[in-house]
Formats: C-alpha cells, structure tokens, sequence
C-alpha cells in the first residue's frame, strides 16, 4: 500500500495555501496518496468566484464569502491586498510556482480534497460553489478515518 | 555517462525540480537515464530523498559553481 499524507487546510491566506500546496505536490510526486480536507477559511481557495452569493444566503454568510483564490490575503502585513499583490510580483520575478500553479499541478498529481460540510453550512456554500476538484463533502469522522492511516498529518 | 534526456530546471524553486522530474521520468521507459539541471540550492538534498522516497537510482549529484546536475536511472 501507498504512503498517505493527509493536510486539514483551516486557514484561507495565500501564502499558508502555497505550502500547503508545496507540500501536497511533493508529496503526491513522491508515490504518495495525498488528501486535503478544507475547512472554516480553508474553502476560500476553493471557490469558483469571490462574493460567493449562494441562494439563500444570509447577509453575514455573504460578507464571509468576499474572498476567494484569485483574492486571498496574506497572513502577515496584508496591507489591504497590497501585500498579497506585491508577493505575487515577487514570486512571479523569481519564478516561483504560484498558488494557481500548484493547484493546477495538484489536480494533475491526483491530490483528493475533501470539503467539510459543517463549514459549508456555516458559510452558506454549496456543492455548486465549489471547484469541481472537489471529489467529497464529508465530516470530522470522514477525516479521521483518512488521517489514520496516514503517515504524515498536518493542520495548516 | 551520456544521459537520455536532459531536463532543465535552472531558475526555479521548491517544489517545481522535483515534480518535474517526477512527470520527465514518467514519460521514461526503465534503465533510461536522466540528467536534471537545476540551481535551487535545496535540490542537492531533495534530489537523493525523492530518489529513496520513489525507488528510483540515483547516479550522482554534483556541484558546478551555482549549478546542480543530477543523475538519476529510471528503475521501475
């Protein structure tokens, strides 16, 4: 049997999704079966558009819903998104992979994600506002059950 | 040694050389050789682990001023 990594994705900034990603990536090129649940802030990388305006969404659901991939803060000196846009100059400068690379490399190396349907409920998303990527919507026990049997576990 | 393939990864980072060479090897039939060039300092020791990790052989891995050039043998 295969090597499994498994990564819970909590937080929604950037720079916390690249490694994430990073790791995922190296990992899944490495023979290992990877899985990422996404969670609380962590579904904002995986949202087809910002103002994710599902149905019947209550105000406060929408204001939690203004970021998504292509918007997504930084966790330190953010600066109102002017630190984000300055990394992504950076990264780009460098030739560095960014977020979107990754995530397109991760879809290629078979890397499963899993959605958490209680933070779903949460924020008001559904199936349909989610990237198609997404091969599961479970819960905690679904998690467990993977993260068991996985050599490496970590909380992002 | 006259590599197969040659595959160039000069300019970028963690974790691009390694998944490159992951899909190049891929697309390799076994007992192929292939030579990575890279200059992230950080593959020097990436290269023999994802070798150890995947099960594949690793020739050598050397040092040309900035440049990294890796040897690797498609075992399986």
């Amino acid at each position: 049997m295969k090597d499994k990594m498994t990564i819970i994705l909590f937080s929604g900034e950037m720079d916390k999704a690249i490694a994430a990603f990073t790791l995922a990536t190296t990992a899944a090129s490495s023979g290992m079966d990877v899985t990422i649940f996404f969670t609380f802030w962590g579904l904002n990388i995986i949202k087809k558009t910002r103002f994710t305006i599902a149905k019947p969404q209550m105000l406060m659901q929408k204001m939690f819903n203004i970021m998504s991939t292509s918007k997504l803060p930084i966790s330190k000196l953010d600066f109102f998104g002017l630190g984000p846009w300055m990394m992504r100059k950076l990264m780009k400068k460098s030739k560095m992979a960014s977020l979107e690379d990754l995530m397109k490399l991760a879809k290629e190396l078979k890397v499963k994600y899993i959605a958490c349907t209680t933070s779903c409920g949460v924020l008001g998303l559904s199936k349909g506002n989610l990237i198609d990527d997404v091969s599961e919507f479970a819960g905690a026990m679904t998690y467990l059950a993977e993260a068991k049997e996985s050599k490496i576990n970590l909380f992002i | 040694m006259t590599p197969d393939r040659t595959l160039d990864c000069v300019g970028l980072f963690c974790p691009m050389p390694i998944i490159k060479t992951k899909q190049e090897m891929d697309t390799m039939k076994t007992g192929e050789v292939l030579e990575i060039l890279a200059d992230d300092p950080g593959f020097e020791k990436d290269l023999p682990e994802w070798c150890k990790a995947t099960g594949q052989k690793l020739i050598e891995i050397k040092k040309e001023g900035g440049l990294l050039k890796g040897y690797i043998t498609k075992t399986k």
